[in-house]
């Protein structure tokens, strides 16, 4: 195969939902699949390799594929594999040089690194052994609040004054959820506090790496508007969004599995 | 594809099953004809040694029900009597297997007939050693060794030299037995003797190939914790020290193909030992950890005076008794030293002690030597607070950092 002929295979699979991204290799990317990991990780796998070679419409057999996320290790065709820090850090690099900072709020993890001048990671930490601070903690407020995980953002930027939900524990937040709504709070007043306790949890764990400007922000969380506002504004600085914030683990693994083979 | 560990197995680590074997008879012989008492393992054991009162430890015990993995279960038992699964997972199984001994596959230590403590280490030994002493009916010595910041002052010296006379005195009644000079100068001497040989064996691994990992010392330190002052411990670390310095000579590693070198900060988690190994696999190897270092102090003196001088210098300056800052020296030493490309830091939820401080030591020994850490989190003992897939997160993302 010649070098232009090349092609890299990223597979992230997260705790929540699973994502693949073919390049070319030019970087170019020529195919992308999200969807839910389910029950099931390596039939979840299964499932994105064909919907690849649907969209390409290409041979995927012998390419090199880097595989990441939490089922990193399940993916048997896998050439390699490499954390969702690394990933991360080298996707958003390559999407935005400039980038020095990555919040990554998943599904049932958060991460934030601090790069380098190189794009690779000088420093990291992730969320602990708790749902708060991750996409499962606004989906359990979105289904108190009863409203959809979409609608969540903007009903809360609709607020004027936020409510304070000072518990930073998923279950420990939605009793006082529900006990702001029997103190007759507005959903728009408390789903604003849900955004503003959770931008604090992460402002935190970004501040124990040392936030370093421009920030960018990644990860099912970052197509939130509220969740950007108030995080942003914990942050102290503007934040930068890919267009696909959810595939650039997939795409950091696709570019190294061109790199590297 | 070769069939062959990553890593290599000491034959030392054969003898280390005599000695415990060995230790746990002695013990029951001592609780039988009343002279057993329980001690914490920053105590002055030679002390006791001296005085014919056989010391046993169970934090040792506790470190064992670990790496049986039935940590859960036993700490469960004293959960049961009421006690909080936020105390010391070491204090939780003592408690615990005390209670129910014939629920332990190991039973639980022989009764003892004295409990001595140490707050060098921490200050739940004492309520600890009350809440068995309340089970067993054995009192209680607490060697009282108030936190240092800097430099010992005259006063605390004194003060913890009293605390030492006393405990001389509190033997010599609880057990009929006396402080002899001869007696207590070979004591401090086979004492002095095992912590050389220790520490020299530790040093051969600023060598590369380290010949020793981390699993290797947290086990083959277990006589230097618990028999210093005899002879049996002397030899052990002799025929330790000689294997070392075999595959020292011979450029063997205690991992096959060495490629990173890591510190490692706290106690381990006792019943994921082979988490070392695999971590040997990638190539990964721990020359130093902050652990195995702390029994380094040798207590050397001509007579009961300055042995005694020795002993209270020593056991106050258990760098767990001083500041974090003696912690941060340690560790960027030891880095330098050892010429380490990172560091994992163990965060010990049942050891506050050791633990405290874990976030801001990392940035300022990063800011100091310029190599990356990482805090990783769980327990010693209690293997239901230790995510084994978060933890290879973060310790994969850091070895990508340095490869």
């Amino acid at each position: 195969m010649k070098d232009e002929d090349k092609l890299g295979v990223g597979l992230d699979i997260g705790s929540t939902t699973a994502k693949g991204v073919l390049i070319d290799s030019t970087g170019r990317v020529i195919a992308s699949h999200l969807q839910m990991t389910g029950a099931s990780a390596p039939r979840s796998v299964e499932s994105i390799l064909s919907a690849l070679k649907e969209t390409s419409d290409l041979d995927l057999f012998d390419i090199p594929t880097i595989s990441t996320g939490y089922g990193r290790n399940i993916v048997e065709i896998a050439t390699d594999t490499v954390t969702e820090i690394t990933c991360h850090a080298v996707g958003i690099s390559r999407l935005n040089p400039e980038i020095r900072f990555i919040v990554d709020v998943g599904g049932q993890d958060s991460k934030v690194m601090r790069l380098g001048s190189n794009g690779r990671p000088a420093d990291f930490e992730l969320n602990d052994k708790c749902s708060a601070g991750t996409g499962r903690f606004l989906e359990v407020m979105a289904r108190v609040l009863e409203v959809s995980i979409e609608e969540l953002g903007p009903l809360a930027l609709e607020s004027q004054a936020p409510c304070t939900i000072s518990s930073t524990c998923t279950v420990f937040a939605e009793s006082e959820v529900v006990g702001r709504i029997g103190a007759g709070e507005t959903p728009t007043d408390i789903a604003a506090g849900v955004h503003l306790a959770m931008a604090s949890k992460i402002g935190s764990l970004a501040r124990r790496v040392g936030i370093k400007e421009p920030i960018c922000i990644t990860g099912g969380v970052a197509k939130n508007p509220a969740f950007r506002h108030y995080l942003s504004k914990e942050l102290g600085g503007e934040l930068w969004v890919p267009e696909n914030p959810q595939l650039t683990g997939a795409l950091g693994a696709a570019y190294l599995a061109l790199e590297r083979h | 594809m070769s069939d062959e560990k990553p890593y290599r197995r000491l034959e030392t680590q054969a003898l280390l099953q005599q000695i415990a074997f060995r230790h746990g008879l002695e013990a029951m012989n001592a609780s039988e004809e009343g002279n057993l008492a329980w001690v914490t393992s920053g105590f002055p054991v030679e002390i006791p040694f001296a005085m014919n009162v056989f010391p046993t430890y169970p934090e040792q015990a506790g470190a064992i029900i670990g790496a049986q993995k039935i940590g859960p279960e036993v700490c469960g038992y004293a959960e049961d009597m009421g006690y909080t699964q936020e105390l010391c997972s070491y204090a939780m199984v003592s408690i615990g297997s005390t209670d129910r001994p014939d629920d332990v596959p190991m039973g639980s230590l022989p009764t003892p007939q004295a409990l001595l403590a140490c707050n060098n280490i921490c200050g739940t030994v004492l309520k600890w050693y009350d809440g068995i002493s309340q089970m067993t009916g054995a009192p209680v010595y607490l060697l009282d060794t108030p936190p240092l910041e800097g430099d010992q002052t005259p006063h605390h010296r004194e003060y913890v030299r009293s605390g030492v006379e006393r405990l001389v005195e509190f033997l010599s009644t609880t057990f009929q037995t006396s402080l002899e000079e001869e007696r207590f100068r070979e004591v401090s001497e086979l004492s002095s003797k095992a912590i050389h040989l220790w520490t020299s064996a530790l040093k051969e691994c600023q060598k590369s190939p380290s010949p020793l990992n981390c699993a290797d010392r947290f086990l083959t330190m277990a006589p230097v914790v618990s028999s210093r002052g005899t002879e049996h411990c002397v030899e052990f670390y002799e025929a330790l020290l000689e294997e070392v310095q075999d595959r020292a000579k011979q450029g063997i590693g205690a991992v096959r193909e060495e490629k990173v070198r890591l510190l490692w900060d706290n106690i381990p988690p006792w019943f994921a030992l082979r988490f070392f190994n695999k971590l040997a696999a990638k190539g990964v190897v721990f020359p130093a950890d902050t652990y195995t270092h702390a029994w380094s102090g040798a207590v050397e003196g001509t007579d009961t005076r300055s042995i005694l001088d020795a002993i209270v210098d020593i056991y106050s300056n258990v760098y767990l008794n001083k500041g974090l800052d003696a912690k941060v020296d340690k560790m960027c030493q030891l880095i330098k030293d050892f010429d380490l490309d990172a560091f994992v830091m163990f965060s010990v939820r049942s050891c506050k002690r050791y633990s405290l401080g874990q976030y801001v030591s990392k940035e300022i020994v990063t800011e100091r030597t310029g190599i990356p850490g990482v805090v990783i989190e769980g327990d010693m003992v209690d293997s239901r607070l230790f995510n084994e897939a978060q933890i290879e997160t973060r310790i994969e993302a850091l070895l990508e950092m340095v490869t």
